[in-house]
């Protein structure tokens, strides 16, 4: 799908009625589409920038009626990820839905707009001494960040986005506004659709509003790290800190495509209780404490923009193993490889985007195979055109004909990006 | 197009003897006298006699169970050990009630890879235990963790004294095999994180049974913590009480579990099981810390002193994991104790901003010495026990009455209607932990639009567009689904075009 | 709760406005108008479900008609006019009457008081099956009556002795006989020479100084089948300073009875035990298995509708003790020997949960040097024995006592200590079922290991004697 299809919706003629509507809806912001607005690769024709839930619903309301397809986006880090969408007319730029709405510092909660960057939110929040306790690898916006649910180190002890999203507004594909969950963190009235939306590449709604719980920022951080000279030792160092009573924050591995491997403990937590937990970590991992820094590739992705990005998801047992595999694939087939893995069961890898399409797609493939053994996943979050034909970026689905039918049930027309996620939903 | 309202008449008795053929002639109930057992679940008030019950023994056995209530149009409901408070498992009267206490295995405990996987029928503490020889455990710890199962649990996501800290079910299940409504097997998840494509296993989780039934569970186990120190703070009142909260997590403490009872409810618990608490407290807090030794032993002594700032008059501290125990007997058993001081009782769940702890509590004084509730008039003279699970603003209202009194009852009713209505006014939820059920359907158009409520059953619509699994639940009124998938009215222009495949 | 809940829409009846509490009493239903389960008492259970897990009907079956609140609701159908059917009977018949949902109770629901009026009306308002009919008579004609019990010692005795036990074991004959003949068979244990079984004299004095005079009950099959508990519970009182008043002509106390619903039989028995202590002139009446005294306990309740019966049967039961209670009440002042054994405590269902008595037991062994005292897994579930119910639903006793062996042999121990001659019998049976791996340990009562310590009886030989009850 590198050529943009023919637009059986949205006919020359009719563009400017659409942008007048669109207009109206927004607040006049909105415009065509520019160099630059594209979805993988693939130009829309029209940008609209809604400024409230409202408008966001109105902008819908408009597509639905002239049967747009539509991208939402937040500061475009991740646009690139999953298959590119089979047509879109209509970004929908979220950052004017942007501003902490509510910061309620004794609930440890925050209500945001979907268009703030996650910094700005930090930021905010770090005003009362507490974080939103979630690594951003990519300097996202909030409705971005949930689209996608990137992950970085500390998803170890507090989860991922799904674990700190307590509530959602968002507006479905035919302009209904809809909310699920609330201001408390503790919830269990109605379905959790904040679970649904998160990692859902934008086919079920458009998110606008999002509401975190929030944690207390530690006093005190400090990284514990060494290097690991044979590959065989990450799996055992990794089980004996996690067997350990040091309640690590995340414990990372790094193995770049050159250079020495590392593993890194994170402990948050009070001034003595740091200092004695840090203490502890290092005699586990027979090292010192170090001057407590974060290694430099703490906290990044392994991959670039132009490399195809890989995600391999394990039993945290499998972690040494899942690396050394994905590193012994790779150097059979010639193709340079650099991986960082979370001791929570997820491995991030990189290999250079310009490798041969047929090697790229073996080891997507023979990855995939191996990790069958013990129920993991091997994802392409991206891949650089023309890599991207020849690969199957999600590999099996369990529950495919159940997403299939939810995505018919809120999107039944796949207005909202199409094709962009599993089974070409 | 089939919807629950166009059900023919079936024939109950071929149902329950293609189910005899299935699963045996023993796992088979149609006696009344039994059936009348399991009408209903934890909360008692709310009764419906089964048509049928079925206790499966394996996965095969309730796909089958599900296949046949398809086939004849028959609704069922899934009930593991029935303690829900929110009449989650009330059967359907023409239904049929799978019973998932046969499923009772720990298949599994991998403390390294840290998880188990379970039968939905394992009564949570056992989890708890199989784990403990290696020092994990399974953190949701709900009151009826010693008999409530991991597949009610599932349904319900179900928290418990600890979830401040730990979270709730849905952030300790990471897979899960279960029977859609059409009777398929599906896996969703399982010990690796992040399975690909929607998050059906978080929707899953607190569904109430109404998007299939689980038939095996795998969850997270932790490690068991280093330290865990406990102490019992006695207060003049709710309020010191409530500032001594406000006051730690303010601090950046996060405690494992902080647990409020005010006089009432403390006065119930001595009755029940001798709990020793303060005399003269008008409200106790049960604040636990745990994990690494030095953090908690840096994090106590600043919970003590905001306990002695708050004007606690007396502060007690676990000696040992006997006297531990003590203090969490008097909570635990706190709502079943209510029935030693009052003949009848409505325990109420809801969630408010836990700083609005001290403004809820004295509307629930004043509606309770005599402030107007929803359509009484007058001082209602109803008394309100309270428990709760402060430190996330989770508010366990017992309402006392006594059922032979004429009026009463209706007055209680419309007491914890009205704590309700304050929860909603503070921008809380209508129920913490557990759940909607029959019980509160009527009250989610207060806290959701239409238009809320309408989303939510377009996913209900994807899993069960026959609406047979558990009906009647969640929701004030059945959406009748549209289409059955794979069926369609006709092609969109897009799909027509070859744009836009619909699947 | 009673507030009428309607449906929200048509087609699913989400509430009926069936009261929680019961109505008034049917009495065209299930039971009759004599002593029926409280219904106020019903009404007490709020079906939290926290008693359940220590059902052990439940915790074998897991249903809910076999848990206790599952059991209530039946007696709540019943009072509203279920009638009493074959099921109804059966699944209070299946009730062990080990009272732990009454520990685990949060609402304090007297279960014991139910159960028992519920087995009453069982008894007069259902026909069992003509084998069920047969088997109770045969049982009740044989264990409440201490002599017919001795009687048949002899046969069982030389039966064992001469080996032919073990070829009729091996032979499967069994199978072919009567379910009760093959279940008492198994059950009996090994006998040890008549002597043993030789009368205790009507009183044993205090050694030293005299600090109280206590009346002991010998009991039915303890007297029977463990003439070795009776003995060393009249030698450990006499050691600790009391005088013993044993009374010869001593009947069954009439707990079988009560606990099967056998009201008249119970009263019978109960009202001769009573006026036999009364006489006695005795501060105390020392029970030494479980069963006998949690029913002795409560003879006031069993009398409750006979006003001048009643009050002297409450005054007795205020003097019943356990042996443990008394020597604890007592406090020690014989010297403890050293007795170096690893022991796992089975707590008797009627010791725990009916009376209450958990840690004086456990006292009495941890004070004792050299001694190890571990704790039983599942401790709060019957091992299966609950009197008579061994014999009445081996299906069900079979696998609970499978799974307290289980328990017990996983603690390592070397004795296993009980106070229950039951218990030792449905444990001992169930261990022997296990073959080598069951063999291992000795079984005592917690009296005797107390004997054993105070007379500076060996370890080995302790072990030894204790192996060879079995």
């Amino acid at each position: 799908m590198s050529s943009p299809p023919t637009d059986p919706a949205l006919q020359a003629s009719e563009i400017s009625d659409v942008l007048a509507e669109l207009a109206k809806a927004c607040d006049d912001q909105v415009r065509r589409a520019e160099d630059g607005d594209e979805v993988g690769g693939l130009p829309a024709r029209l940008v609209a920038a809604p400024g409230s839930t409202r408008e966001a619903a109105d902008v819908l309301r408009v597509a639905a009626d002239h049967r747009l397809r539509v991208v939402a986006r937040g500061h475009g880090t991740k646009l690139h990820w999953g298959a590119t969408p089979s047509g879109v007319e209509l970004i929908v730029d979220t950052t004017r839905l942007s501003g902490v709405v509510e910061h309620a510092a004794g609930d440890l909660v925050a209500v945001v707009g979907a268009g703030t960057a996650l910094a700005t939110l930090q930021e905010v929040v770090g005003g009362a001494g507490q974080e939103l306790a979630f690594d951003d690898p990519l300097g996202s916006t909030v409705g971005g960040a949930i689209a996608t649910s990137p992950s970085g180190p500390r998803r170890l002890l507090r989860g991922t986005l799904r674990d700190l999203l307590i509530g959602v507004t968002f507006v479905r594909s035919d302009g209904v506004v809809a909310k699920a969950g609330g201001k408390v963190v503790k919830n269990v009235a109605g379905y959790d659709f904040g679970k649904l939306l998160t990692g859902s590449y934008g086919t079920l709604g458009l998110i606008t509003e999002a509401i975190f719980r929030l944690h207390p920022r530690p006093v005190r951080s400090h990284h514990v790290t060494r290097t690991i000279s044979d590959a065989a030792d990450i799996g055992p160092a990794l089980r004996a800190v996690l067997a350990s009573q040091t309640v690590p924050s995340a414990v990372d591995v790094d193995w770049p495509a050159e250079g020495p491997r590392q593993v890194s403990v994170l402990l948050e937590g009070t001034e003595d209780g740091v200092e004695q937990r840090a203490d502890a970590v290092a005699r586990l991992l027979d090292t010192d404490v170090g001057d407590g820094a974060a290694p430099p590739w703490w906290g990044h992705y392994p991959f670039g923009p132009d490399d195809v990005a890989i995600k391999l998801t394990c039993p945290l047992t499998e972690v040494g193993t899942t690396m050394r595999r994905a590193h012994a694939r790779a150097a059979e087939h010639g193709l340079s490889l650099a991986s960082r893995a979370s001791a929570a069961g997820v491995v991030h890898a990189a290999t250079p985007g310009d490798g041969p399409p047929e090697a790229v797609a073996s080891l997507v493939h023979e990855l995939r195979a191996g990790i069958a053994a013990y129920d993991g996943s091997v994802l392409v979050l991206a891949a650089p055109q023309p890599l991207r034909e020849g690969l199957d970026l999600w590999g099996p689905v369990p529950g495919l004909a159940l997403m299939r039918r939810l995505k018919h049930e809120l999107d039944p027309v796949h207005r909202l990006s199409p094709g962009r996620f599993v089974g070409g939903i | 197009m089939a919807t629950t309202a166009q059900r023919r008449p079936r024939d109950l008795d071929r149902l329950a003897a293609r189910l005899r053929t299935v699963l045996g002639e023993g796992a088979v109930i149609t006696d009344r006298n039994r059936l009348r057992t399991y009408e209903c679940d934890g909360l008692a008030h709310y009764k419906v006699t089964p048509a049928i019950v079925v206790l499966p023994h394996t996965t095969a056995e309730v796909a089958a169970v599900v296949r046949a209530c398809v086939d004849e149009r028959v609704p069922y409901v899934a009930r593991g050990s029935g303690t829900g408070l929110s009449g989650g498992a009330l059967p359907s009267a023409e239904g049929v009630l799978v019973v998932t206490s046969q499923m009772r295995d720990i298949l599994e405990t991998d403390a390294p890879g840290e998880r188990a996987v379970v039968q939905p029928g394992v009564i949570n503490l056992h989890v708890s235990k199989a784990a403990a020889p290696e020092g994990y455990y399974y953190a949701p710890d709900p009151s009826s963790q010693q008999i409530c199962s991991i597949g009610g649990n599932l349904a319900e996501n179900s928290g418990g004294a600890h979830c401040l800290k730990y979270g709730f079910t849905t952030n300790h299940v990471t897979g899960v095999e279960l029977v859609a409504p059409d009777g398929e097997i599906v896996r969703l998840g399982g010990k690796a994180p992040d399975p690909p494509g929607y998050d059906l296993l978080g929707a899953f989780v607190g569904s109430e049974g109404t998007l299939g039934i689980a038939t095996e569970v795998t969850v997270r186990l932790l490690r068991a913590p280093e330290a865990v120190r406990t102490l019992l703070a006695a207060f003049p009142s709710t309020d010191e009480a409530g500032g001594a909260v406000s006051a730690i997590i303010a601090a950046g403490v996060l405690p494992a579990a902080v647990e409020m009872m005010d006089a009432l409810a403390i006065e119930a618990a001595e009755a029940a099981v001798h709990c020793d608490y303060p005399q003269g407290a008008g409200a106790v807090l049960i604040v636990e810390l745990d994990g690494p030794a030095p953090e908690v032993e840096a994090q106590f002594g600043e919970v003590q002193r905001h306990c002695r700032d708050n004007k606690a008059f007396e502060i007690r501290i676990a000696a040992d994991d006997i006297e531990r125990a003590l203090f969490w007997k008097g909570r635990k058993s706190a709502f079943a104790a209510v029935g030693r001081i009052s003949p009848d009782y409505i325990v109420q769940d809801g969630v408010i901003p836990r700083t609005a702890l001290p403004a809820v509590l004295r509307r629930i004084a004043a509606l309770s010495d005599g402030e107007q509730g929803q359509g009484t008039e007058g001082p209602s003279g109803v008394r309100v026990a309270n428990v709760f699970h402060a430190g996330d603003g989770n508010l366990h209202p017992l309402v006392l009455f006594d059922e032979s009194v004429p009026g009463e009852a209706e007055k209680a009713e419309a007491i914890s209607g009205a704590i309700l209505d304050l929860c909603i006014e503070y921008g809380g939820s209508i129920t913490g932990e557990h759940g909607v059920g029959a019980d509160k359907a009527k009250y989610m158009p207060r806290m959701f639009t239409d238009d809320d409520l309408d989303t939510m059953q377009m996913l209900r619509c994807a899993f069960d567009p026959l609406g047979l699994a558990n009906p009647g639940k969640i929701f004030p009124t059945p959406r009748l689904c549209g289409e059955v998938p794979g069926r369609h009215k006709g092609v969109h222009p897009l799909a027509a075009s070859g744009v836009a495949e619909v699947f | 709760m009673s507030t009428a809940h309607s449906s929200a829409h048509g087609d699913q009846p989400v509430m009926t406005g069936v009261v929680d509490g019961v109505a008034t009493f049917d009495p065209s239903g299930a039971f009759d108008e004599h002593r029926p389960p409280d219904a106020a008492l019903v009404g007490d259970c709020v079906h939290c479900g926290f008693c359940l897990p220590t059902c052990p009907t439940y915790v074998l079956w897991g249903e809910e008609m076999d848990s206790p609140r599952g059991r209530i609701y039946l007696m709540k159908g019943a009072l509203e006019g279920e009638p009493m059917t074959d099921s109804m009977a059966g699944h209070f018949d299946a009730c062990l009457g080990c009272m732990a949902c009454v520990t685990a109770c949060p609402s304090g629901v007297q279960y014991d008081k139910l159960i028992e009026a519920t087995r009453g009306q069982v008894e007069r308002n259902h026909r069992r099956p003509l084998r069920q009919r047969l088997l109770r008579e045969a049982i009740f004609a044989t264990f409440p009556h201490p002599r017919r019990l001795r009687l048949l010692r002899g046969p069982l005795r030389a039966y064992q002795a001469s080996g032919l036990q073990r070829v009729v074991r091996r032979s499967g004959v069994l199978r072919r006989l009567p379910t009760v003949i093959a279940t008492m068979e198994s059950l009996a244990p090994p006998l040890g020479p008549s002597s043993s079984a030789r009368p205790l004299p009507e009183r044993v004095s205090a050694r030293g100084t005299r600090r109280a005079t206590v009346g002991l009950l010998t009991g039915c099959v303890q007297g029977a089948f463990f003439p070795g508990v009776n003995a060393a519970t009249a030698r450990v009182l006499a050691m600790e300073g009391c005088d013993v008043v044993i009374p010869r002509d001593q009947g069954c106390c009439g707990a079988l009875s009560v606990h099967n619903g056998r009201e008249a039989e119970a009263k019978k028995f109960a009202r001769a035990v009573i006026e036999t202590f009364e006489s006695a002139g005795v501060e105390r009446v020392v029970v030494n298995a479980a069963g006998c005294g949690s029913s002795m306990k409560e003879y006031g309740e069993l009398f409750a509708d006979e006003p001048e019966m009643a009050q002297r049967a409450a005054a007795l039961a205020a003097l019943v003790r356990d042996v443990s209670e008394v020597l604890v009440e007592l406090g020690p002042v014989a010297q403890r020997h050293p007795l170096p054994v690893t022991v796992a405590y089975h707590d008797a269902c009627h010791l725990a949960h009916a009376q209450g008595v958990r840690a004086q037991p456990r006292e009495l062994l941890n004070a004792i040097p050299g001694l190890e005292l571990r704790e039983i897994a599942e401790s709060e579930i019957c091992c299966g024995s609950a009197g008579v119910y061994n014999l009445l639903a081996p299906h069900a006793a079979e696998p609970l006592g499978d799974r307290k062996a289980a328990n017990v042999l996983a603690t390592g121990a070397d004795v296993l200590v009980t106070a229950n001659p039951g218990c030792l019998m449905q444990v001992a049976t169930a261990f022997r079922r296990r073959g080598a791996a069951g063999s291992a340990i000795a079984m005592a009562h917690t009296v005797e290991v107390l004997d054993a310590s105070l007379r500076a009886v060996p370890a080995e030989t302790f072990q030894k004697r204790s192996l060879l009850q079995k």
